[in-house]
């Protein structure tokens, strides 16, 4: 259960968080929210496919990490086997809060019902005994704001995909080494097609405002697909 | 093969017999390894501080981290704290940590930490193990691989559960030949070795090699091979110490480190493990009486020890002679442990000389009999030359305190100084101490344990400055930052170890089974 409060030296100063990769953790997730501005480092290890959220009508990008709900092919015991874990992964159990409705400065908020959160004497302390910030916090605060910063300007990459209809739905059907199927739908990806037929104003618009880089790496980030299968595989031989 | 060496004997069950058998067993499977040791005859246990180079001999013989630390009731051991000994003021404390400084050119780290200001201690600057150790906090995580830390470590323990837990494994996982029986004789071979041991109401115990294990009783090396003992009480004067256990609180703080702490005639130990704290009194018997060390020991317990009660205590008096022998390998015949020498435990050196005794014998092993000459030659040489470090090491601890008691100007005074760390000390005036003054692999000491005793007791850094404080200052910064990452990233011990306890019945369901 979610209970965010303002992360504060007097609430919280003794307070550990469990920094490491664990499925006790809540990271046994088979995919995770990311946003265009870390395309580029996340493209090279996952692949990148857009999701229409149903309440809101909003598309918004993730990064897979497995097949089938609560399956992470990244994620072996207490060790992320990949260079790069994504901002959305990182900054857990934190989040930006905002003093009102309507904004203001972002504020570090911590969800005190995380897993994350740890009730022994281990894990990363968030204060020192003087009650300045660690180092740990120190680095969460600076993914905060990249990643509030990444999601205002998310929104406007997203509208050009929809304004230049450049989404398509996507399914993939996955053969697996022990003769099993898997079909991965609900999601979408880039139309190539569509992409390939812009010319003129529309291109040169996606080139200045670098949607067109961020469209490409997405492009690119399927072919991380095959990685996936192999690790999949992987694991059934393991078995 | 004729004069093939392949059965070695060990005589003695204590730390260092079962860590030999283990050892040997372990790096050398072809062998056949017996050890023999009298049932009756107590070990000594006083060892309870080991060196980092523990963590690798375990991991070497085959015993998983958690099962050490559970088996041996031990805590994480990341240095000395030297508590008085410079004039034994308030506030007179420094740390040698296991984690030596920095990469880089002491002499610009030391202008650096000199430009830092004069209150920063030396420790402090130059790694971040000295804020982890005031915060009591342990050396690594749990999810980190056995053995690896953040920070150099190595242990306190419980010396009988320890040498238990080695007999065990030898025993039962190694194939280490286990006989109980006391040794009465020894027949000796035709080159004034040693052919077999006479035991008591049993077969004799032939052999090709024997370690004599045997503590202060040096029943082979000296009883049999008459190896001469090289007296050094001329330059470490302490002669006694009073040993008690202390119970704690199951919550209360567990030291990151074995604090030592000066007294008027020699100093106290004081060890942290989760459930007691081993106490002891170190003196010279020449300045001060059994009943002012007892008084002593029972003084700092109740200062020191909360909930403690001084009087309940019955200290256990030991009596040592400081010395070694001149021949620590004589024919087939190798001494190992107590057998081979003792000086105070300041600096936990007991163990760890097991341990580079065994390495020194495990990879120049010797194939034949013929060999055996060459390698004895070789192994005393370098003995001798480490039982001349540690001395000179122990000796630089009293050289340059400022104390006025009777005893301590006797430490100081010229005729017990080592004259190679007289000579050392007038280099280091003029330059810090470097792989130039400690060239050997594996030195005890290298030039980073004299550089935390000589500027943690405030030996004068030298003048004019040779080093660049610019080159040395990153370095620094860096240490800092890693203080604070590691302060908030570390469990403290006491927290790591009740984990560590609640983790075992779902590990090890086959040990425990609680009932429901």
């Amino acid at each position: 259960m979610s209970q965010h409060q303002i992360l504060n030296p007097v609430d919280h100063g003794t307070l550990r968080v469990h920094t490491g990769p664990g499925a006790q953790y809540g990271d046994d997730t088979m995919a995770c929210l990311t946003v265009p501005a870390e395309f580029r480092r996340v493209q090279a290890h996952f692949p990148i496919v857009f999701r229409r959220d149903l309440a809101t009508g909003q598309f918004s990008a993730l990064a897979l990490f497995g097949f089938e709900p609560g399956e992470n092919l990244f994620l072996e015991g207490e060790h992320w086997d990949a260079p790069y874990r994504p901002l959305a992964m990182s900054i857990q159990p934190f989040l930006v809060g905002r003093p009102g409705p309507g904004g203001g400065e972002g504020q570090v908020h911590i969800d005190m019902g995380h897993a994350r959160v740890a009730t022994g004497g281990e894990g990363t302390r968030l204060f020192d005994d003087e009650g300045r910030p660690t180092p740990h916090v120190e680095a969460i605060a600076e993914m905060l704001g990249d990643l509030d910063h990444a999601h205002r300007e998310g929104v406007s990459f997203f509208a050009a995909l929809e304004r230049h209809d450049l989404l398509e739905p996507f399914s993939l059907e996955v053969a697996l080494d022990d003769g099993s199927q898997h079909s991965l739908v609900g999601f979408h990806t880039i139309d190539e097609v569509r992409l390939a037929a812009l010319a003129g104003p529309a291109l040169q618009e996606l080139h200045a405002t670098g949607d067109l880089l961020r469209i490409h790496l997405a492009m690119a980030s399927l072919s991380q697909f095959a990685g996936l299968v192999a690790r999949r595989n992987a694991r059934i031989r393991a078995r | 093969m004729n004069g093939a060496v392949q059965q070695v004997v060990i005589v003695g069950g204590g730390t260092a017999g079962w860590l030999s058998a283990c050892l040997i067993a372990a790096r050398l499977p072809t062998l056949t390894v017996t050890l023999v040791e009298a049932a009756d005859i107590p070990t000594i246990g006083v060892g309870e501080g080991t060196w980092p180079t523990m963590r690798q001999t375990l991991a070497m013989i085959g015993i998983p981290e958690p099962e050490f630390l559970r088996e041996c009731d031990a805590a994480f051991k990341q240095g000395s704290r030297f508590d008085g000994w410079v004039d034994g003021s308030a506030g007179d404390s420094y740390l040698h940590p296991f984690t030596a400084p920095p990469p880089g050119d002491m002499r610009d780290l030391l202008a650096a930490w000199q430009a830092n200001g004069p209150r920063q201690p030396f420790a402090a600057a130059m790694t971040a193990q000295h804020a982890v150790c005031a915060a009591n906090l342990a050396p690594r995580q749990r999810a980190m691989p056995d053995y690896g830390g953040a920070l150099n470590y190595g242990y306190h323990l419980d010396a009988a559960k320890f040498a238990a837990l080695l007999a065990r494994h030898a025993t039962g996982r190694l194939g280490v030949r286990h006989v109980e029986a006391r040794v009465t004789g020894v027949v000796a071979d035709d080159r004034g070795g040693i052919a077999a041991l006479e035991l008591h109401n049993r077969a004799a115990l032939p052999g090709d090699l024997f370690l004599d294990c045997s503590g202060q009783a040096a029943i082979l090396i000296d009883g049999h091979c008459r190896s001469r003992w090289v007296d050094r009480s001329g330059e470490s004067l302490n002669d006694r110490a009073l040993a008690a256990q202390v119970p704690v609180a199951p919550d209360s703080p567990i030291a990151a480190q074995t604090i030592g702490t000066a007294h008027e005639a020699g100093w106290l130990w004081d060890i942290g493990l989760p459930g007691r704290r081993g106490i002891g009194c170190v003196y010279s018997s020449r300045f001060l009486s059994d009943d002012r060390a007892d008084a002593i020991l029972r003084d700092y317990v109740g200062q020191r020890v909360p909930g403690a009660d001084p009087a309940s205590l019955s200290p256990r008096r030991l009596t040592f002679a400081t010395g070694h022998r001149e021949h620590f390998w004589s024919g087939n015949c190798l001494a190992v442990g107590l057998s081979a020498g003792f000086i105070e435990p300041l600096e936990a050196s007991a163990i760890v000389m097991i341990e580079l005794s065994l390495k020194a014998l495990a990879e120049n092993f010797p194939r034949s009999r013929d060999s055996l000459p060459i390698h004895a030659d070789r192994f005393n040489a370098l003995f001798r030359y480490r039982w001349d470090r540690i001395v000179e090491f122990l000796k630089l601890h009293y050289l340059l305190s400022r104390r006025p008691e009777p005893y301590w100007q006797a430490q100081r005074a010229a005729g017990s100084i080592p004259p190679r760390l007289a000579e050392c000390l007038a280099l280091w005036r003029e330059q810090p101490p470097s792989t130039w003054d400690f060239p050997q692999i594996d030195e005890l000491f290298p030039a980073a344990s004299h550089q935390y005793v000589l500027y943690g007791m405030g030996f004068p850094v030298p003048v004019p400055a040779v080093g660049s404080a610019a080159a040395g200052a990153a370095a620094l910064r860096d240490v800092a930052g890693r203080a604070r990452a590691l302060s908030a990233a570390l469990p403290d011990t006491r927290g790591y170890l009740d984990a560590l306890a609640a983790a075992a019945p779902t590990r090890f369901p086959q040990h425990e089974s609680i009932p429901s």
